[in-house]
């Protein structure tokens, strides 16, 4: 049984009858046992998740209908709700809760019969690019354990790269499902802005974020979009996109598009590996018929300090809830007055969530508002109108999705300018609510590069299209597990 | 001069849900903490779902104060920490970027004095505190979130009130209007309250909070202003601060060094884009607005030369108004208007009462007609109302079982009013010297036909034969 | 540049005890300078994008017990209540 199929091929399989649910699931199983004491993908697993295999294998056999995923192991970020789980966000904040209802992604999931076969690994609260700030221990990259999965969505990132799921979801909220698709090898997709419900994703910075599914393939991303995807009234900010299909026409490729090269993000800062592997990419493009051209938009270089300014205001208002009185760990509040319980109370909040949200207190407050949070504000409305300009004039806007390859541990712990840094090129998607995807494209000294292409809001077909496209010019080595 | 401005907080009662989710609007009837749900305790994912018809009746709630109402409206976050309030942010409305809560710069007129509504914003109750024991010694409290959510609209004024009667009169004012509009119940506990600012003469403006009720509100700006008072006689600064009403002891505590220090952190509420409210449906709204109190006091007076302290009356009760409109017609009105606010009101006051009273709008009119074609006196229709409340009897059977009929035959009345007077003789004597002891006489009359002897008639035929 | 009794005020200003500020101290002041760089992006009179929606899309207003004793799930006290610190 091959446990690096991808989701379609999956289905096929059990509709051909090549082996029983059960029986992957079994595999799977096998597998995380076998490689996450050392990768630590996931953070909690579903110990019904076989039970639940046998079961959907006996409606088969009952010749009853069942849902379109055919019960495809599917691993979840830990900050999104799954009834009846632990939900921990990777915090000690959240230690003992369980989480009383189901996320719509979901409910809509479990519909088509998923099967969730645990939580994933995250940086705490999903503030961070590499998984080191999780306060149960960092995820490893399945490519070389010594180096970082990307963050914050690693351990979604790991589980499908090292076989452990068949696919996963992510949240994304300035690349964290993009950026640990392109240092794990797998495609890591986020929607518009209201294409996919957030109700029971927790909230970090909530006018931006979205989940995202994360796969081996393009078509396996537009397979989930059609099941998580669509209004949903639980969430005010989302769209209708009319039960679009994505998976239809996927292959019709880019022959007469406009491709625009972000010039911003492939020059100063760019590993020379990385502008190598984009400048290939783009002949790649060429060959499917496109035209290339250089698209410069200004605010991009003012993009990562609006992204954090406005992202750590959101964050302090989001995770200003956790006080522990009505959910989160055992801490007696006998003797202590409110104030000072609470503080107590939230020191369990690791490193990083505690200067984001002092941050997050400070670019909003009175006498400073102005100075930081209005203009972060500002500089994302010109962002959206630049970006919106250029595509007038193109069709896609590429760029490396990280400009750096994946580096060690450790690395940039002591510089959280340079932390900042490595979002440079996914954020601008996420400012301006536009749909991106990262396509693993190269293996670089045994690091893997991925290449991002953005599309205009709603335009998520064509942007398939293109990952497809691209994704069919590659020939990537298997992971070294 | 003396700058009083108020800030009151109307719970919509009349809606059928919160704000921002599918509980229960009015939480009164329920057990503590049985009528909540993820999104009112703010659990982790949970997302606000904001209430169509709030929006509807808080717009119409402006418009009934006169305000602009502008056509996009936003909310806001206001971030601080409280135990009663569940994200420890509260979703409500500002007019940080341009006019964006649902009513600005409205006005309305007390005793002929325009106060000017600053605005109007939409905005969630947070849950409420619970003391187990006495308040002093205990250090925990317990936290009920039933009312957590419930849409609330908050009224902010500008200091344009002269003195407490003032507040008063614009209270009552502003309770009937909410419950003549349909959208609360004000009677209900904790319904409205209100917070004041306060300042006098050469003073800084001093905020006034926590009153729970609009007697205690009365009390506390009684008590602030001769406190205000007693400085600047002695001489000693104001100083700008908030002030805490202490209901135990009815006076008013400096509470400054919290709400001084507290950075509310504003920024726009993301999970909630902003709502544009089309023109077609400020019109629409407009159109179904019920008849405004005063419009209904004009007419009442213009129409069916109702006077205007019954007018005054009728048209700010929104229960005996409804009746009046289903009971009356041209000739009976000015009779209805009178039985009502006279009588009726009196004995049927309370909500529980009105409720079970078994009074109709036909018993109304058949009553009114009844005294309008004599066969009834305006003297009996008291007890007459007083039984149909309680039994639903009609009017017709009422007059036959007590034995209800209107003496108005000249020659009959003659007769009684002999035997009266020959009864009375002292009294008679009397009439002589002190012509109001013909009311007396009068009085006896009325004992001896039951009440049934015409009133007019009566005391005619009496001057008549005492002259 | 941010000083430490800045960030202090703001720390508690959020209800978060810092044991060892100067740790945090220093990365924040880092990552706050380096938002300056937003005063360099001439967008001053850029008007903010407004994210909307028509009000006939909002929730119509009916009841909906939610269903499950969601209090049972939480922490609580005597099957009914929240219990918390007193407010000082």
């Amino acid at each position: 049984m091959n446990l690096g199929i991808s989701a379609l091929d999956y289905i096929e399989a059990i509709k051909n009858g090549d082996f029983t649910i059960e029986e992957f699931v079994f595999e799977t199983f096998d597998q995380i046992k076998k490689v996450d004491g050392k990768l630590h993908a996931y953070l909690s697993l579903n110990d019904k998740a076989l039970d639940q295999a046998k079961e959907l294998d006996k409606k088969r056999k009952a010749k009853e209908k069942i849902g379109s995923c055919m019960g495809m192991p599917i691993a979840i970020k830990d900050n999104i709700c799954v009834k009846g789980t632990k939900t921990t966000c990777a915090s000690k904040m959240l230690e003992k809760y369980t989480a009383p209802f189901d996320a719509t992604v979901i409910a809509r999931l479990r519909k088509q019969d998923a099967l969730f076969i645990g939580k994933t690994n995250l940086d705490e609260f999903a503030m961070g690019t590499t998984t080191e700030f999780s306060a149960y221990g960092p995820s490893k990259n399945p490519w070389n354990q010594e180096y970082v999965p990307g963050g914050s969505s690693g351990g979604s990132a790991v589980a499908v790269s090292a076989l452990e799921s068949v696919v996963s979801l992510g949240s994304d909220t300035g690349g964290s499902v993009r950026n640990p698709a392109s240092f794990c090898s797998i495609v890591g997709f986020k929607p518009t802005y209201g294409l996919v419900s957030r109700y029971g994703l927790i909230s970090y910075a909530n006018s931006i974020e979205q989940i995202g599914p994360m796969a081996r393939t393009v078509k396996d991303t537009a397979f989930l979009l059609n099941v998580i995807s669509g209004i949903d009234p639980n969430d005010n900010t989302t769209i209708d996109n009319h039960g679009e299909d994505y998976l239809k026409d996927i292959d019709s490729g880019i022959d007469g598009k406009k491709i625009g090269i972000i010039s911003e993000m492939v020059g100063k800062g760019t590993d020379n590996a990385v502008s190598s592997a984009t400048k290939k990419a783009l002949t790649k493009f060429e060959d499917l018929g496109a035209k290339c051209e250089e698209i410069s938009i200004d605010m991009v270089d003012y993009s990562v300090a609006s992204y954090y300014t406005i992202t750590s205001t959101e964050a302090g208002s989001n995770l200003a809830r956790y006080d522990n009185i009505r959910y989160g760990f055992d801490f007696d509040l006998e003797g202590y007055e409110f104030n000072s319980y609470i503080s107590k109370a939230r020191r369990n909040f690791g490193p990083e969530v505690t200067r984001r949200l002092i941050i997050g207190g400070f670019v909003p407050s009175a006498g400073y508002a102005g100075k930081y949070f209005l203009k972060a504000l500002k500089v994302k409305s010109r962002l959206t109108k630049e970006i919106n300009s250029a595509f007038k004039k193109v069709d896609f806007l590429v760029a490396p999705t990280v400009p750096i390859l994946p580096f060690k541990f450790g690395e940039k712990l002591d510089d959280p300018v340079a932390m900042f840094l490595i979002d440079f090129n996914t954020v601008t998607a996420n400012l301006t609510g536009k749909p991106a995807i990262s396509v693993p494209f190269e293996i670089s000294h045994g690091l893997p590069i991925g290449i991002q292409i953005i599309a205009d809001a709603m335009q998520e077909k064509s942007l398939f299209q293109a990952a497809y496209a691209l994704e069919s010019t590659t020939n990537l080595p298997k992971v070294p597990l | 001069m003396t700058k009083i401005g108020l800030e009151i907080h109307c719970q919509l009662t009349k809606l059928e849900s919160k704000l921002f989710c599918s509980c229960k609007a009015d939480y009164r009837e329920f057990k503590p903490n049985t009528n909540i749900c993820p999104v009112c305790v703010g659990l982790p994912g949970s997302l606000p779902r904001l209430n169509k018809k709030a929006i509807e009746k808080a717009t119409v709630i402006a418009m009934a104060l006169n305000c602009k109402t502008p056509q996009k409206i936003a909310f806001f976050r206001k971030n601080y920490f409280y135990p009663d309030l569940p994200k420890n942010f509260q979703i409500t409305q500002l007019n940080i970027y341009g006019p964006t809560s649902i009513g600005q710069e409205g006005k309305i007129s007390v005793e002929g004095k325009e106060i000017q509504i600053r605005r109007i914003q939409l905005e969630e109750d947070p849950g409420r505190l619970i003391y187990e024991g006495s308040s002093e010694r205990t250090q925990i409290t317990l936290v009920d979130y039933n009312r957590a959510g419930t849409p609330l609209v908050e009224i902010v004024t500008d200091p344009d009130f002269e003195n407490p009667k003032q507040v008063r009169i614009f209270l009552n004012i502003l309770s009937d209007l909410l419950e003549n509009l349909g959208v609360s119940d004000p009677s209900l506990e904790g319904a409205m309250r209100a917070d004041a600012n306060v300042s006098i003469e050469g003073g800084a403006k001093v905020e006034i909070k926590n009153i729970n009720s609009f007697y205690d509100l009365e009390k506390a700006l009684h008590f602030e202003l001769t406190r205000q008072q007693s400085l600047a006689e002695r001489k000693i600064e104001i100083i700008q601060e908030t002030r805490h009403w202490d209901d135990k002891r009815k006076i008013t505590i400096s509470a400054r060094s919290k709400e001084e220090e507290e950075d509310y952190r504003y920024f726009l509420e993301g999970d909630i884009p902003w709502v544009v409210i089309e023109l077609d449906i400020i019109s629409r709204l407009k159109k179904g607005m019920p008849e405004s109190i005063s419009s209904k006091r004009e007419r009442y007076i213009k129409d069916f030369d109702i006077t205007s302290q019954v007018a005054d009356v009728l048209s700010s009760d929104k229960f005996y108004s409804d009746l009046f409109e289903q009971a009356h017609d041209q000739k009976n009105a000015k009779e209805i208007a009178n039985l009502i606010t006279t009588d009726l009101m009196g004995f049927a006051d309370t909500k529980e009462k009105r409720k079970e009273s078994k009074l109709t709008a036909k018993h109304l009119a058949d009553l009114a007609n009844s005294i309008i074609e004599n066969k009834i006196t305006r003297n009996s229709s008291k007890n007459v109302l007083q039984t149909i409340v309680k039994s639903g009897k009609s009017v017709s059977q009422l007059i036959s079982e007590l034995d209800l009929g209107h003496v108005s035959d000249e020659a009959e009345l003659s007769k009684i009013i002999d035997e009266v007077l020959k009864d009375e003789s002292m009294a008679v004597e009397d009439a002589k010297q002190k012509p109001e002891t013909i009311n007396y006489l009068v009085g006896k009359v009325m004992k001896k036909t039951k009440g049934k002897a015409d009133a007019t008639l009566t005391l005619n035929l009496l001057k008549k034969k005492l002259a | 540049m941010v000083s430490k009794e800045e960030i202090e005020h703001v720390a508690k200003l959020m209800r978060i005890e810092l044991d060892d500020h100067t740790v945090h101290i220093d990365r924040v002041q880092k990552m706050i300078e380096y938002f300056d760089i937003l005063d360099k992006a001439g967008t001053e009179s850029e008007e903010l994008i407004i994210n909307e929606q028509p009000l006939e899309n909002l929730r119509e207003d009916k009841y909906e017990p939610y269903g499950d004793r969601l209090i049972d799930k939480l922490k609580h006290y005597k099957e009914k209540f929240i219990r918390a610190p007193k407010m000082v």
